[in-house]
């Protein structure tokens, strides 16, 4: 028999985390376009079609300011009310719907996931990334507001990037964690809206966390909230908000400590997420 | 039991053993968590695949034939690194490419959609697939149906569409679990000529499949599985008539 055995290699291990990493980086591509088509799919069959991206932030910021800003008036503290709820709540949803989707996105890929073998990291990492792209209207939305209700750009507004990249890498290590519960425990797509009203409510979405609270102390442990370290660096950077240090470093931590345990937490059992 | 067929081997599988769970109820409810004390799932372990040895040889189609729950998809999947062992192993030049029972990937996109969606999971770039996108509807023949949506296929088209973004980059090595069986005359003769592309390029195919007729006609040999083993393994003809006299035997008694 010609040809030895020594090209042969082990179909049914599991790769090493670097070369699963390769792997995935490789079929980068599937985490973009696949979640480009689905979003496409969304809105088909409606009336207003792909403008749907634009309108939805347009009502979801409506809502909130003629709830939070005329009727029951928590704009106490803050001097451009509109901008600041804005930031607020399209940045909030981001995190929100990224994590919600990647809960799901298992359960959503059977078929896929049980007729190719395809490194499943990419559908969580599809999942941040088809709600990211969805965010991009609401973002500049939120600009032009930012804009209109007569903020400058100042510098400051060079250092968003930062916060954005920061909140996307944060958004991957949770969508990582999420997914591996999610595809284990059902469950958790009905805990995850009402944990996230929880956290809507702790993150100073719709009012100012520094105005409402004035121990020291007590502000400072909010900084744990990565929601708040996003949402208050966004707003020193388009608002000229006061941000607090440890925002700021919380907000480095968690993005920097999040997308590991993340990684390895979802690579643990990726071989029997859907099987 | 391998009488060697020349070519080197392209796949081995030693002693592979396949168990998964059952879980008897999906998930224990409140009730039995708090009446009853049962926090785990309750499970049946299945041994379906109990200890498979084969190679598979360069430029060989083998046909793989037994009773339904036989084991057939589970080695198929495992062969394909889809279901992870329980012990031996299996050892390939390269990762097969499974065509099983086709579901639609994205029911709501339209089939052309869905030729991207499955051939970037295939690993495919976007610009392979563009470039063969036309030979793959070609290939498929549901160029009319190809923009609808994939849930208005029938069982049928979807085969053919799954086929054909299956073997669009011509795969070293093609597994295929009942997928043949559906589709016309027409296709089917396409599927045929397809097989035998790979297998003159020196890769291998598996034929897992009832229907006899296609599996004498294409197999160089025939892999009959029964309860998770090997019952026998060898030339096309020798090994269907064993099985389909057990099978005409038990339908008898």
């Amino acid at each position: 028999m010609k040809g030895s055995d020594q090209y042969l290699h082990d179909l049914t291990r599991p790769p090493s985390a670097t070369k699963y990493l390769a792997e995935a980086w490789r079929r980068r591509e599937f985490a973009v376009l696949v979640p480009a088509q689905d979003l496409r799919a969304q809105n088909m069959g409606t009336v207003l079609g792909q403008l749907w991206h634009l309108v939805n932030p347009i009502l979801l910021v409506g809502v909130y300011f003629l709830i939070f800003g005329v009727v029951l008036d928590t704009s106490r503290g803050v001097e451009n009310f509109l901008g600041f709820l804005i930031i607020g709540v399209v940045l909030f949803h981001l995190t929100q719907r990224a994590v919600q989707d990647a809960a799901v996105c298992i359960s959503r890929n059977l078929g896929l996931i049980r007729s190719v073998q395809f490194p499943r990291i990419l559908l969580p990492v599809a999942a941040v990334n088809g709600q990211t792209a969805a965010f991009m209207p609401a973002l500049l939305l939120a600009l032009i507001s930012v804009l209109v209700t007569g903020e400058r750009p100042t510098l400051r507004w060079l250092a968003l990037p930062a916060v954005l990249v920061a909140q996307f890498v944060f958004n991957l290590g949770a969508a990582l964690i999420v997914a591996r519960i999610g595809a284990l425990i059902a469950d958790l797509q009905q805990l995850l809206p009402h944990f996230f009203r929880l956290v809507f409510y702790a993150s100073g979405v719709i009012f100012s966390v520094e105005a409402f609270i004035s121990s020291p102390g007590w502000r400072r442990a909010f900084a744990v909230n990565p929601i708040y370290d996003i949402l208050s660096c966004a707003r020193w950077c388009l608002l000229g908000e006061p941000v607090d240090v440890w925002a700021v470093v919380g907000l480095m931590v968690w993005a920097i400590v999040l997308p590991v345990v993340g990684f390895w937490f979802f690579l643990r059992s990726e071989q029997r997420l859907g099987a | 039991m391998d009488e060697a067929t020349g070519g080197s081997v392209t796949v081995q599988v030693r002693d592979a053993h396949v168990y998964y769970r059952v879980y008897e109820d999906p998930v224990p409810g409140l009730k039995q968590i708090f009446a009853e004390g049962q926090m785990r799932r309750r499970y049946r372990t299945i041994r379906a695949v109990r200890g498979i040895s084969l190679d598979l040889h360069e430029s060989e189609t083998l046909g793989l034939i037994g009773a339904n729950g036989a084991g057939k998809t589970t080695l198929l999947s495992a062969m394909t690194g889809l279901l992870p062992l329980e012990s031996g192993s299996i050892l390939g030049r390269s990762r097969p490419s499974l065509l099983g029972v086709s579901s639609a990937l994205r029911p709501a996109l339209s089939g052309r959609r869905n030729i991207l969606i499955g051939g970037l999971a295939l690993g495919l770039s976007r610009a392979e697939i563009e470039s063969r996108v036309d030979e793959i509807i070609d290939f498929s023949g549901l160029r009319e149906a190809i923009d609808r949506p994939m849930r208005t296929y029938s069982s049928g088209m979807r085969a053919r569409l799954h086929f054909s973004i299956a073997t669009a980059r011509i795969p070293e090595i093609l597994l295929i679990d009942e997928a043949l069986a559906v589709g016309d005359e027409e296709f089917r003769h396409r599927s045929a000529q397809r097989i035998a592309e790979i297998t003159s390029a020196a890769g291998s195919v598996v034929l897992g499949t009832h229907v006899m007729p296609e599996i004498e006609k294409h197999c160089d040999r025939v892999a009959w599985m029964d309860n998770g083993v090997l019952k026998a393994l060898g030339d096309p003809s020798e090994v269907i008539a064993a099985y389909l006299s057990t099978v005409s035997r038990t339908g008898a008694s």
